[in-house]
């Protein structure tokens, strides 16, 4: 569904991703865990192009969309190509960025009625739906800035899946929110992975990953140290830091 | 006042408000496309961007006025072989349709710069373009904390569209001071610092209202 083949990222002399290789796959429930400056972040942004990579090649639907020698393009892909492929990549961001100056219900008809002229009517529609699936239909006219954290990453989560994305990914969705909101977006999270949907978390919720997770990958220093499923991870860790990092979490 | 001087003072007043409204709204285009420029990554566009603000904020703006007016019939020659005059109320309005640009650009860019770069990370990440993005996401975001300094600058047009007058257009404080000048009364300019006022009163107003609209979401 999407993969990277030995991608390198340097910010300046700082060398983040090194020589990764990752993929995601169709029902795939993929968590990645590790200390901040790991570089997981990082990875996930390469993905929907956020970040530019400055090695290596990206494929999302088994298309290369990206392939890149000291920060030199090699294959000059249409940029527009490149922007309608992510498209099938929807994203959650650590502080929500929830448009302001929208209510709820128009943050999930922007984007459907921009980007794929799809009419205000059904656009509207579809937005009620999602926000009754997220459990906020009553709040569709409010302002993002009369919502509690969980409720805006909620709306969040529920824009990202208004552009009908094949593929959610997640980067940090519960570690701006107070303790007591964390369960509701978890929720949310829950209930979609149980629905089929491809998803790449990263995150520091351990029992998420435990409960939900198909795989859970171990990244540190920019590099992924290991990669299992839940039950060998947690109980059964091979990477001596990884043992450390859960020794320290746990 | 008689008849005369009274209607002589109203369509003074009217060239200022033309004058002001013209020049403020080609400004406004003038002022976002330079804003754009002046934040757009392509360094050449930045570079011609830069000068031009500096230059337009850098000289008086009655030399600007004085050198539309008097340069465009001599670049005609230099170009066509014969001078082309243009009207003076097209010059002055270009004038300060140049000068409000340079101001407004950079009144834009700061609004522009000062929304939070995660909007424009959400709006990449659901598939909008780096224009959509802008026009539909960031700009609209600006309109409210550009509505402060957007007011000055209407306010500082209105009254420095008086400095027109060196060109002889027959705006406001041109009126004022030929009557004031031909009769020997001062009274006519107290009269005309009481039209300004009136104006930019109510503007401020308008604006202020305006502000107070856009804060639903704040």
């Amino acid at each position: 569904m999407i993969k990277v083949e030995k991608i390198d990222k340097y910010f300046g002399d700082l060398h983040v991703l090194k020589e990764i290789d990752f993929h995601v796959d169709q029902g795939e429930v993929v968590c990645v865990i590790g200390p901040s400056g790991s570089g997981k972040s990082t990875l996930l942004r390469c993905l929907n192009q956020l970040e530019r990579i400055t090695n290596g090649k990206v494929y999302i639907d088994n298309e290369l969309v990206d392939y890149r020698k000291n920060d030199k393009d090699i294959m000059h892909i249409n940029h527009e190509d490149v922007v309608k492929m992510c498209q099938e990549l929807g994203m959650v961001f650590q502080r929500f960025n929830l448009f302001p100056h929208k209510t709820a219900v128009e943050n999930l008809m922007l984007a459907p009625m921009v980007v794929k002229d799809v009419d205000k009517k059904t656009a509207r529609a579809k937005a009620i739906e999602l926000l009754k699936m997220v459990g906020l239909e009553d709040k569709a006219d409010e302002y993002p800035v009369r919502l509690s954290g969980g409720q805006q990453q909620r709306v969040a989560i529920a824009r990202a899946l208004a552009m009908e994305p094949k593929i959610m990914l997640f980067d940090e969705p519960t570690s701006a929110l107070d303790p007591e909101l964390v369960g509701e977006v978890l929720a949310v999270m829950k209930a979609l992975a149980k629905s089929g949907m491809t998803m790449m978390v990263v995150t520091h919720e351990m029992g998420f990953a435990k409960e939900v997770g198909s795989r859970v990958v171990f990244m540190d220093d920019g590099r992924i140290l290991e990669e299992a499923t839940p039950d060998k991870f947690f109980n059964n860790p091979t990477n001596p830091r990884l043992k450390e990092f859960l020794a320290k979490i746990l | 006042m008689n008849i005369v001087q009274i209607s002589a003072f109203a369509q003074g007043t009217l060239v200022t408000i033309e004058l002001t409204l013209v020049s403020m709204f080609l400004g406004t285009i003038l002022g976002l496309l330079l804003a754009l420029g002046r934040i757009s990554k392509n360094k050449i566009i930045n570079k011609i961007v830069w000068i031009y603000v500096w230059f337009f904020r850098g000289t008086p703006l009655l030399l600007q006025i004085m050198m539309v007016y008097f340069s465009i019939p001599l670049i005609a020659i230099d170009l066509f072989g014969k001078p082309i005059t243009p009207p003076m109320f097209v010059a002055g309005c270009a004038a300060l349709t140049l000068n409000t640009g340079a101001y407004l650009a950079e009144i834009f860019r700061a609004g522009i710069e000062s929304i939070d770069k995660g909007q424009m990370e959400a709006a990449k990440a659901l598939g909008l373009t780096y224009g959509q993005a802008m026009f539909k996401v960031i700009i609209p975001q600006t309109i409210k904390r550009l509505i402060p300094p957007y007011s000055n600058e209407f306010t500082m047009i209105l009254k420095d569209s008086s400095l027109v007058s060196v060109i002889g257009l027959a705006e406001l404080y041109r009126k004022a001071t030929i009557l004031a000048f031909g009769s020997g009364n001062w009274v006519y300019l107290f009269y005309a610092a009481g039209v300004y006022l009136f104006l930019t009163t109510i503007s401020t107003y308008i604006f202020s209202k305006l502000e107070k609209r856009y804060s639903v979401y704040l």
